[in-house]
């Protein structure tokens, strides 16, 4: 694999071989609370990592410790081989964000909450317009140029969140839940995106409940379950090692990614309660 | 539901939002932050009602003296200025104000009847209705112990009076509301008050003109004015009262009727513009001609001269943002009307405004009261960003940079309002003198960094969520309304000993020198708090995404 062109001609000391995400014993409390405990991620540049869980299991905690929202309790967060407590500002250069909330200026239009992202990121002027038109035409967003972005649509959104996070060429990108609320048409487009920037080397890391788009998607998952991994290897290791647990508990076919999760965190789905009231 | 009427079901609803409002409060005091919080509410609650009840001792005992000596017609008198009070307050003073936002009651089944009464009760407890409540009471009290036969028809009337003038400033905030959401709504309303200014040029002269004459031209005016003052609501109100008084009980039942038609009216306006908001109406500031533009080219970022892109990025960011909130470009234009409201009354007499005897305090109470507004941004930084703070923690400029484009953008604003009441003074007064624009300048040389500093802190410390586009909807934390208090009082006590010793010495040079001196002292304070601001938005994150993407 090769990593993707530097944003802006910087170069980083990257360290041969090293991972493009790692964290070792990677710790969250909250209060008496453990929101995430002694988690060692590994990912290795140019994949596209899916990191699953139930409902308050914890990726969001991590993903927000991993891009900087959050402070951990204990445990380390190396990017591309530098420390992220000591070298965030040029972490930060090197990762692109769509964080749960989106980080939006409501009341910018597209054009220019794109090109106030670009700045921000140290991209000239020149360059950050057009790269801000490049990504407005293939986001398709750019035929309602004076609309602000408070009046975009969920799915217009997440394709605008998408573009500011990749408008100054990250090695590694950072999605949590990037499908949640997108119609066919938008899910498209930004997958289209993704498995472009996979092409040319970038490393994405998303949290999705969409366990078929990230089965399609990713070459790599990790499955976090009560704050504590699970589970992390390629799809055909994570089946492997649930088809070895449970031997002949398969119908022949191959598993699929929801049923390598639910085996893996225990859950089961039941229609056998009924609620009285409903009929 | 079946066996429930309307009227039962719309009690639950409110009883049951009710308690969603405690509920929440009771949680945010699981929090430092949220028991600093009750601790700030109930403090600004002291000194709010210390004033309601302070006021109404002595509108209570004014009241008593009009009625008990036979000048129950100047009961007027006190009714202008609580009338007055309750319409400007909440515009003058948006940091203690807050509207509700109802469009999250749309998707229960609330009736509109009870829509409109949760907008109402909401409405009653902000602190301008607190203060002319009690005031009124005050008033109620007075006239009672005057002549106590006439308490319960004067407790009718002035609880009628107290109504109308809560419906006319909701109905008042929701329109100004609706015409600042839309950009060509909010032009028009420019281009009015463009002309409102301009007519000040015409005020300016005409006061020239006859505030030396004798007091014959006012009370020509007086005599004007007097009708109609006696239709509006606070005129109606005395009359009601004064003819009881009299004993034209057939009189003062007709002012009554004529004093709740005002009420019916003023409803019947909101419910014009409550009715659009129940139906779900989205005011958004794209109009017809804009969803049919075509894309335009997209334009490069500001370059501003010697400063680094991401903190001209930032500047152009707030600029934008300042230019789409009504709200807050009215709050900017409120200095110029206070100039004009401390001016009224002509050069003479005993009801001329202060700045008429004092014009070369027009520049100086204006840039003052101009700090004191921009306060509202200056201790938020973060509120009009909402969910943006993720971006600056992802992001890698520094928050240093950050700040200092928004106190770049904020200083812009002040002086561009330094300019504006500039002219303004010269229009309605006469042109500031060199020493008025020295000592302006060198006191905003010391305020202006002090409370930038104390902003940023307190933009770190507590943030609040606000809405630019909402009307009502800008009003930063307790801690931070309380924390102003303070600072002000410290910055305005400093500058008023400076000029005062500056007077005792005759020397308006050596007021200049001290706040130059002072505002170096500031202007150190400043960048030394500048530099500490990474360091302290790392440590305070968690609670400046918890409260801010809210």
């Amino acid at each position: 694999m090769h990593a993707a062109d530097p944003p802006n001609g910087s170069s980083l000391p990257v360290v041969p071989n090293s991972a493009a995400i790692a964290t070792e014993n990677l710790t969250r409390r909250f209060g008496d609370l453990v929101a995430v405990q002694d988690v060692n991620l590994r990912v290795a540049p140019g994949q596209f990592f899916g990191f699953l869980g139930p409902n308050g299991a914890g990726k969001s905690t991590t993903i927000k410790m991993l891009t900087g929202l959050l402070a951990p309790t204990s445990g380390r967060i190396e990017i591309l081989g530098l420390d992220f407590a000591q070298n965030t500002v040029e972490v930060k250069r090197q990762i692109g964000v769509v964080p749960e909330g989106l980080a939006l200026f409501g009341r910018l239009t597209g054009a220019e909450y794109l090109t106030f992202v670009g700045r921000m990121y140290g991209l000239d002027r020149e360059t950050t317009a057009s790269r801000t038109s490049e990504l407005l035409e293939f986001m398709q967003l750019a035929d309602q140029p004076r609309k602000l972005v408070t009046d975009y649509s969920r799915g217009m959104q997440k394709k605008l969140a998408m573009a500011a996070a990749v408008i100054h060429g990250p090695k590694i990108l950072f999605l949590d839940e990037p499908f949640e609320g997108v119609d066919a048409i938008a899910a498209g487009t930004l997958k289209a995106m993704l498995q472009r920037m996979i092409a040319r080397g970038a490393t994405i890391f998303l949290t999705s409940h969409v366990l078929e788009i990230v089965e399609r998607l990713c070459s790599h998952v990790a499955i976090i379950d009560r704050g504590q991994l699970v589970a992390q290897g390629s799809l055909e290791e994570l089946r492997a090692g649930v088809e070895a647990q449970a031997p002949g508990m398969t119908s022949g076919g191959k598993l699929t990614l929801e049923e390598i999760f639910l085996r893996t965190v225990g859950g089961t789905r039941s229609a056998e309660q009924e609620l009285s009231w409903l009929g | 539901m079946a066996g429930m009427t309307v009227g039962m079901q719309s009690r639950g609803q409110l009883v049951a939002i009710a308690q969603v409002r405690w509920h929440i409060f009771v949680h945010s005091l699981r929090t430092t932050k949220g028991a600093l919080e009750l601790f700030s509410r109930i403090v600004i609650g002291v000194i709010i009602t210390g004033g309601g009840v302070g006021g109404a001792v002595l509108l209570g005992v004014g009241a008593w003296y009009l009625v008990s000596h036979g000048k129950a017609d100047g009961l007027l008198l006190l009714l202008w200025p609580v009338f007055m009070f309750w319409q400007f307050f909440p515009v003058m003073a948006t940091a203690l104000t807050e509207t509700m936002d109802s469009s999250e009651l749309l998707r229960f089944p609330l009736n509109y009847r009870a829509y409109v009464l949760v907008r109402l009760v909401y409405g009653a407890l902000d602190p301008a209705t607190v203060l002319g409540s009690l005031w009124l009471i005050g008033i109620t009290m007075g006239i009672g112990w005057a002549r106590p036969t006439l308490l319960a028809w004067a407790a009718l009337v002035l609880g009628v009076f107290g109504v109308v003038n809560m419906l006319l400033t909701q109905m008042v905030f929701a329109w100004i509301e609706r015409w600042l959401a839309q950009r060509r709504t909010r032009e028009i309303f420019a281009v009015l008050f463009f002309l409102l200014i301009i007519s000040f040029q015409l005020i300016g002269p005409l006061l020239s003109r006859y505030g030396d004459q004798s007091n014959a031209t006012f009370h020509q005016a007086g005599r004007v004015a007097g009708p109609v003052q006696a239709v509006l609501p606070p005129g109606i109100a005395a009359s009601a009262i004064a003819s009881a008084v009299n004993g034209r009980q057939t009189a003062a039942l007709l002012l009554l009727l004529g004093l709740s038609l005002y009420g019916v009216g003023f409803l019947r306006v909101l419910s014009v513009r409550l009715h659009a908001q129940y139906r779900g109406e989205n005011l958004s500031e794209v109009d017809r001609s804009e969803r049919l533009a075509r894309a335009e080219r997209v334009r490069a970022g500001w370059e501003l001269l010697g400063l680094p892109g991401p903190v001209a990025a930032v500047v152009e960011k707030e600029f934008r943002y300042l230019s789409r909130s009504g709200p807050v470009l009215l709050t900017f234009v409120t200095p110029i009307v206070m100039l004009f409201v401390f001016g009224l009354g002509g050069r003479s007499g005993p009801g001329s405004g202060f700045l008429q005897h004092w014009p070369e305090l027009a520049l100086p109470v204006g840039a003052g009261y101009a700090l004191l507004l921009l306060t509202n941004l200056i201790y938020n930084n973060f509120g009009p960003d909402g969910g943006g703070i993720q971006f600056y923690l992802t992001s890698p400029a520094s928050f240093r940079s950050v700040m200092l484009g928004k106190n770049i953008a904020h200083l812009g604003v002040l002086a561009a309002e330094v300019v504006v009441l500039w002219l303004g003074a010269s229009l309605l007064y006469r042109i500031p003198s060199a020493g008025a624009v020295l000592l302006t300048l060198a006191g905003l040389l010391f305020a202006a960094p002090m409370n930038l500093a104390a902003g940023n802190l307190l933009s770190l410390y507590s943030p609040k969520k606000t809405e630019f586009g909402t009307f009502g909807r800008q009003r930063a934390s307790q801690v931070t309304v309380l924390a102003s208090f303070v600072i002000q009082g410290v910055v305005f006590g400093i500058a008023g000993l400076a000029i005062f010793a500056a007077r005792s010495y005759g020397s308006l040079l050596m007021a200049v020198a001290m706040f130059v001196g002072l505002g170096a002292v500031a202007t150190a304070v400043y960048f030394f708090v500048l530099g500490q601001v990474d360091r302290l938005a790392l440590r305070r994150r968690e609670v400046l995404t918890t409260e801010l993407c809210k």
